[in-house]
């Protein structure tokens, strides 16, 4: 990232979008890509997420970081419109997801924690589905290399139902990323990968913002985090506890995890 | 080992009341209560148009059918339960973390199913009946006798699911051989008695004539049709990986006529895939239509001319709406969460299979005008049946959206439904009993059809989709 690591100073456009200001006095402008205005999910007496404020600019390779049952699976699932806010708003790419989620999840690509493929396609056939529902030409190549490109070419012709989970979660991530989409969501990535496959994924994920393109990560693994995201924030019991860049925290000498692990005990003391 | 069956019956009712809600759940039995408490007080006034013989026979035939359904989902339950709820999994499956046999396993599954479902539908309706019986001058005792012969109906149904199913899953020559074998042996003896076989039916001759005999005898079908299910269950090898040439592109070709191509060869793939185009024709939709086939012809003295297929259209279009519950079965809305497709979109694809898939009541019901010596009035039989089954589909759909499972046990919702759905089939069971050209007007019915489906994409593009 162009302005990674160096101080920016932010003014905030009408349009939403960004420009940035380096100490070098380098502008950089920056399209806001996912804005959440005092967003909350409630479920029953249980709120989920409770008036969260949040901003991911392009590019970033952004990490929504929390405990288990912090909200971070409702946070994605509202911003890709599988469900309702109870209040607030949210935009992504520019479009209300309330209002028109089928279309944001048009241009975004998704990668749900627990959704597996549908059961009685096989691997190809699920990616030749995928491929008709979101229109995307010359699927089969575009296959082949992903399925190249995660080793899975082995199992092109086997029944999701029979995969292992390592390699239903190679096929999501292809189906998420297949169309090459300017955001892309992703609730634990890293999962159920292997520690090769989890270094071929961080790389790509790190390649993929490199092209202008953005990546919103949802995860427990703050070591993960730590390595491969750009900037985020930490959710706890539904409640943004804080939002920043991994940039300011190694310049503090500070590392994410005993950062998450202060930030979070303190929370839960008071 | 009873933690497992404790267990078991806990995972139930959890499964249950988290699909449907616990008080819709817990209503149920009570409905089912009320119904047959209030029910019996009807019994004095039927007797003078409707011998009570032919009224037991129609129970009887009921709970059969009851366990023939409950025996069916539970051989599908993983599977159903994986795509409604995530990666969840039945005890029933388990044997692969348990130190447990999968028979083992299996035999606690039909004995919880029995106990399950005997407090379920069973015994509130025996209740029922018991507690009205010295109000309507029935003895106890065959109040109690009913009890016992509908839960005997009720295993007789699971079990020879059970049975047939595992036969099936063994061997497809030998299941044929033995469905041959049962209808030759079931119409010589209908030749050389004279008797509809459905009166042979055991837990029906014991209600009729209880003698320590016919009970051993229904026990000793029950005990070989439980045992050889046991002997001959087979659980799908761990760790198999079906593989399958790329059918998806070619079969989206030859579908490309339909609105949503890509949604209907997916529903198409996974019903052939699963085993539902044949397992479900078989034991949802043929195995039930025979049995009602053989108890509704018992009734057929008591229907005007040509009245037994019309009556049998409507029962067949009932039926034939619940294809619907097959082309969702495996589906929720999770798997599409992650594509733009919306709710509305996908309920209209369910809706096209189910269309496609009306070709077998279809021909199922010309068939059996035909059989019938009815040819005459095949047209308007057929219509009559399609058009029951796309209003109670249309129904279905606008009540339920894609989990038509809540019609069965949330009690609100089946009200409704039964309101709905009772209106027409008594309406047009008049029209065709007056005259059977008259069944042709039936055509009507697709257009509040058409209005509740459109309502339905509405009503369910406005909810959060359930099951992710």
């Amino acid at each position: 990232m162009a302005w990674k690591g160096k101080c920016l100073k932010t003014i905030i456009r009408s349009d939403g979008s960004q420009q940035k200001k380096t100490n070098d006095g380098e502008l950089i402008f920056m399209t806001v890509i996912i804005q959440t205005n005092d967003i909350v999910k409630k479920y029953g007496d249980v709120t989920a997420v409770d008036h969260v404020n949040l901003s991911v600019k392009e590019g970033a390779l952004f990490g929504l970081l929390g405990p288990n049952g912090s909200g971070k699976t409702t946070m994605i699932k509202m911003l890709t419109g599988q469900t309702r806010p109870t209040g607030g708003t949210s935009t992504v790419l520019g479009i209300d997801v309330e209002k028109d989620p089928v279309g944001v999840r048009k241009l975004v690509g998704i990668i749900p924690e627990q959704e597996t493929p549908p059961s009685f396609l096989t691997s190809m056939e699920y990616l030749q589905f995928v491929a008709a529902i979101r229109k995307i030409p010359d699927i089969g190549k575009k296959a082949d290399w992903w399925f190249d490109f995660l080793d899975f070419a082995d199992k092109k012709n086997v029944l999701c139902k029979d995969l292992s989970r390592g390699t239903r979660q190679k096929l999501m991530f292809t189906q998420a990323f297949i169309h090459e989409p300017t955001l892309a969501l992703i609730d634990e990535p890293l999962i159920n990968f292997d520690p090769i496959m989890q270094d071929l994924v961080k790389d790509y994920l790190a390649g993929y913002v490199k092209k202008g393109k953005t990546v919103f990560i949802s995860t427990h693994i703050l070591e993960v985090a730590e390595e491969i995201c750009s900037e985020f924030a930490i959710l706890h019991k539904g409640r943004l506890l804080h939002t920043g860049t991994i940039a300011e925290l190694t310049s503090k000498d500070v590392h994410l995890p005993a950062f998450f692990l202060s930030l979070v005990r303190k929370d839960s003391n008071a | 080992m009873p933690e497992l069956f404790w267990n078991m019956m806990k995972e139930e009712w959890r499964v249950h009341s988290t699909m449907f809600g616990s008080l819709s759940f817990a209503l149920f039995p009570v409905m089912i209560f009320g119904i047959a408490f209030m029910g019996s007080f009807l019994l004095p006034l039927m007797r003078s148009s409707f011998p009570s013989n032919n009224l037991a026979l129609m129970i009887h035939a009921s709970y059969l059918m009851l366990g023939i359904m409950v025996g069916g989902f539970g051989l599908l339950g993983n599977e159903v339960m994986n795509r409604r709820f995530g990666q969840a999994s039945l005890l029933a499956y388990s044997a692969r973390s348990l130190p447990l046999s999968e028979k083992f396993i299996f035999a606690n599954f039909v004995i919880k199913d029995t106990v399950y479902y005997f407090f379920l539908w069973v015994f509130p309706f025996g209740l029922g009946f018991i507690l009205a019986s010295p109000f309507i001058g029935v003895p106890l005792a065959n109040a109690l006798l009913l009890l016992l012969t509908l839960t005997l109906s009720f295993l007789f149904g699971l079990c020879t699911v059970f049975f047939l199913s595992t036969i099936f899953a063994r061997s497809r020559q030998v299941f044929w051989l033995l469905v041959l074998i049962l209808c030759i042996g079931l119409g010589a003896l209908a030749i050389m008695t004279g008797t509809n076989p459905a009166l042979l039916f055991p837990p029906l001759l014991l209600f009729s004539s209880f003698t320590w005999a016919n009970l051993l005898v229904s026990g000793i079908i029950l005990v070989i049709l439980f045992g050889v299910a046991i002997m001959l269950f087979n659980p799908e090898s761990v760790g198999s990986e079906k593989i399958y040439t790329n059918s998806f592109a070619p079969l989206m070709k030859r579908l490309s006529f339909l609105p949503d191509p890509p949604l209907a060869t997916k529903d198409t793939l996974d019903m052939y895939r699963s085993g539902s185009m044949v397992g479900q024709v078989l034991f949802s939709f043929l195995l039930p239509l025979t049995v009602i086939w053989f108890f509704l012809s018992l009734l057929g003295p008591y229907f005007p001319p040509h009245g037994l297929l019309f009556m049998f259209a409507i029962v067949t279009g009932i039926i034939a709406s619940t294809i619907y519950t097959w082309v969702t079965m495996f589906d929720t809305f999770g798997p599409y969460a992650c594509l733009p497709v919306s709710v509305s979109r996908l309920i209209t694809g369910k809706l096209t299979t189910f269309s496609l898939m009306q070709a077998v009541p279809a021909v199922f019901i010309a068939v059996v005008a035909i059989l019938m010596r009815e040819s005459l009035y095949l047209l308007p039989a057929v219509v009559l049946c399609l058009a029951v089954s796309f209003f109670a589909v249309g129904v279905m759909v606008w009540l339920t959206g894609l989990s038509p499972n809540v019609l069965v046990y949330d009690v609100k919702v089946m009200a409704v439904y039964l309101v709905l759905i009772g209106i027409v089939v008594t309406l047009f069971t008049g029209i065709a009993f007056a005259n059977p050209w008259y069944a042709l007007s039936s055509v009507i019915l697709f257009l509040p059809a058409w209005l509740f489906m459109k309502r339905a994409l509405v009503k369910w593009n406005a909810v959060d989709p359930g099951g992710f």
